[in-house]
């Protein structure tokens, strides 16, 4: 299997919008199959993302996590290894930062907030680092190890919330509350709350673009995601870049589950995460390996998210049909082939009749 | 430490194995054809909550079944398309299958009752025939019938791959494809053949978890049961008996964490004792060694029209 096979050309950019168009026709049918109007629960869903400030801005907090979920599946699969396991480590790196958030005490935010996330990148890493270990040592199926990761994951965040690290004056079962010093500052005050984690995301994308064009081991990273048996032959160790673009894809993804609980909701509880770590998968797939064209996906699926609770209120279409979509995005993108197939033949057959003339 | 209590212990290892044995059996022929599938979870989730929907509107939980079996061949037929016809990737597809019939069906579930969980609906639990039994009737009617279905299923699917002609194509597609269709096999029939039987019959283990084990469907129910068949069928060596073990050793630590959780032992947190039998199935994948047999697996193999 070579994910790189999916690096989508400029010139292919159709495939991604059309892909995208019939995900919304296929999960158009069960709304309608609900005796729903798709149209009205689609702009609805428009309407509740875009059509007002606060709208606009839980759009861009949503994506937040999303972006970094998906430079965590861009990065493993440059080093030809598909890290499907970012929900996992999102949530163990949310973790971190909780601990760190909590238990570090009396430190000015300046060194609080990149101590918690540092905590947050190691906790992602940490469990990334099992699979990887298993990839390299034993060279086993890392799919389906990732995807158990992701049930152990959800089992130990319930024994954190639930058990070891429970408050005792919660609503809803959580952790205690982080320091005031370990939380994100804001760049929009209340109501909008809009910290300054949306930076961090372009620092990132823009740092991890650099690293793939400009050095030495983003090159044979990526060399290793082209063609692993060129490399090994350049003498590059396979092993090695496949090991460490999955620690740093953990990290990332752990990063983005601790800015998560840093910048928006000060404790950690159970459903933190809606499934930011399976958003990233299609996104990464579809933005052909680009950190920054990644993020405007990130920002179509935190519209998707916002938008989805405002089309539940309106309409009464649960807010599980964004599931629904991600995961027939995900099938058209395993289709591709065959759309990049029926395109191709569309320019062959206008050749063809040129040529004829 | 009774007789009883090994029973009992036996009894839920039987219970807890059955639905990583039947999809096993299911990814059998599917990985045999060449086709990985990581969509077993979705398959199952898809039958599971087919089964309750048709036990809950007709009152007749064989018929459930059937629907269960209906709603696996339609997840299957999915990836068959996208990895037989379309040349897609396997891995991907699968993810897809997975997250799409997880996302379907609890869009369904909150759609038509309103909650992540269903109401009872008539269920399979005990099998009435076999309690008539003298001394093990006791025993043996315990168990669901979708239990002895799939051991049925097992011994039907042992001689099918070692014993048919069928069996035989199905073991050279999975090694070499490009040879079978020179002695005028048609590759692509034999790989739609191996992946509908798997969402068929992952489609009975997902009715097995929802009216064999309980009489409900819940969202998360599956909870990566399909991806512990996928390592049974790995650690299997892609044979029933194989796979039977796998899936037996795999229930076993399950049934241990169950007993464990009922019997409150005391200092273990639940949540952590859940973690048991994903451990070893993370465990047992890792014992596995030397390459696999079966060299197409996870390739593509296009139809001559629809390469450019």
């Amino acid at each position: 299997m070579n994910l790189n096979s999916f690096k989508l050309r400029l010139k292919d950019a159709l495939v991604p919008l059309i892909l995208i168009f019939i995900a919304f026709l296929f999960s158009a049918v069960w709304i309608s199959f609900m005796g729903k109007s798709p149209l009205e629960a689609y702009s609805a869903l428009f309407a509740g993302a875009f059509g007002s400030t606060s709208g606009i801005v839980n759009t861009i907090k949503k994506s937040v996590p999303i972006a970094f979920a998906s430079f965590a599946v861009i990065v493993s699969t440059k080093a030809n290894v598909f890290n499907i396991g970012a929900e996992g480590q999102l949530a163990m790196g949310a973790f971190g930062a909780t601990m760190a958030g909590i238990f570090l005490k009396g430190l000015p935010a300046a060194i609080h907030i990149p101590a918690a996330i540092l905590a947050a990148a190691l906790g992602g890493m940490a469990f990334a680092l099992i699979p990887a270990l298993l990839r390299v040592k034993r060279g086993i199926n890392l799919l389906v190890v990732l995807l158990l990761m992701n049930n152990i994951a959800r089992f130990l965040l319930q024994f954190f919330v639930l058990d070891a690290f429970a408050s005792d004056n919660a609503l809803v079962p959580s952790t205690d509350r982080i320091m005031e010093s370990a939380r994100l500052p804001y760049l929009i005050g209340p109501p909008y709350r809009l910290t300054i984690a949306i930076l961090i995301v372009l620092a990132v994308a823009i740092i991890l673009e650099l690293f793939f064009r400009r050095s030495t081991a983003g090159y044979e990273m990526r060399a290793v995601g082209l063609s692993p048996e060129a490399a090994r032959y350049a003498g590059i160790d396979i092993n090695r870049y496949m090991l460490l673009g999955l620690l740093l894809s953990g990290a990332l993804a752990g990063v983005g589950g601790g800015l998560e609980i840093l910048g928006n909701h000060h404790r950690l509880y159970i459903d933190f995460s809606p499934g930011y770590g399976y958003d990233g998968i299609p996104i990464a797939l579809l933005s052909g390996g680009s950190p920054l064209i990644s993020i405007l996906g990130s920002l179509l699926f935190g519209a998707l998210r916002t938008g989805s609770l405002t089309m539940q209120a309106k309409v009464g279409i649960s807010d599980e049909i964004i599931s629904v979509i991600q995961g027939s995005l995900i099938l058209c993108i395993a289709a591709n082939y065959f759309v990049k197939y029926l395109l191709n033949r569309r320019r062959a057959d206008k050749k063809g009749k040129e040529a004829a003339k | 430490m009774t007789l009883g209590f090994f029973v009992v212990l036996l009894l839920s290892v039987i219970r807890l194995s059955t639905p990583m044995f039947i999809a096993g059996l299911g990814n059998m022929y599917c990985e045999r054809v060449g086709i990985l599938n990581l969509g077993a979870e979705g398959m199952m989730v898809s039958g599971a909550f087919a089964a309750v929907l048709g036990s809950y509107y007709t009152g007749n939980p064989w018929i459930g079944v059937l629907c269960g079996m209906v709603g696996g061949l339609v997840a299957g037929a999915i990836h068959a398309l996208i990895c037989v016809e379309f040349g897609g990737l396997h891995a991907i597809s699968g993810l897809g299958i997975t997250m799409l019939f997880n996302g379907v069906t609890k869009f369904l579930c909150l759609s038509i009752f309103g909650s992540t969980f269903t109401p009872n609906v008539a269920a399979l639990q005990t099998t009435k025939i076999l309690q008539g039994l003298p001394v093990l009737g006791k025993y043996l009617g315990a168990l669901s019938p979708l239990v002895y279905l799939g051991g049925l299923i097992a011994v039907i699917s042992y001689f099918v791959i070692f014993r048919t002609p069928y069996g035989l194509r199905v073991q050279m597609v999975g090694d070499d494809p490009r040879t079978v269709e020179t002695a005028g096999i048609d590759v692509w029939k034999m790989r739609y053949s191996g992946v509908l039987i798997c969402g068929l019959l992952c489609g009975i283990a997902g009715a097995y978890m929802s009216l064999g084990q309980l009489d409900r469907f819940f969202e998360g129910m599956i909870a990566g049961k399909g991806m512990l068949a996928v390592i049974a069928v790995k650690m299997g060596k892609w044979e029933p008996k194989g796979i039977l073990g796998t899936a037996l050793l795999l229930g076993f630590f399950d049934a241990v964490q169950l007993q464990l959780q009922i019997n409150g032992v005391i200092g273990i947190p639940p949540e952590m004792l859940q973690l048991l039998p994903y451990v070893a199935g993370i465990a047992v994948l890792s014992m596995q060694t030397g390459a696999t047999r079966l060299s197409a697996l996870d390739s593509q193999y296009l139809r001559n029209k629809y390469k450019f």
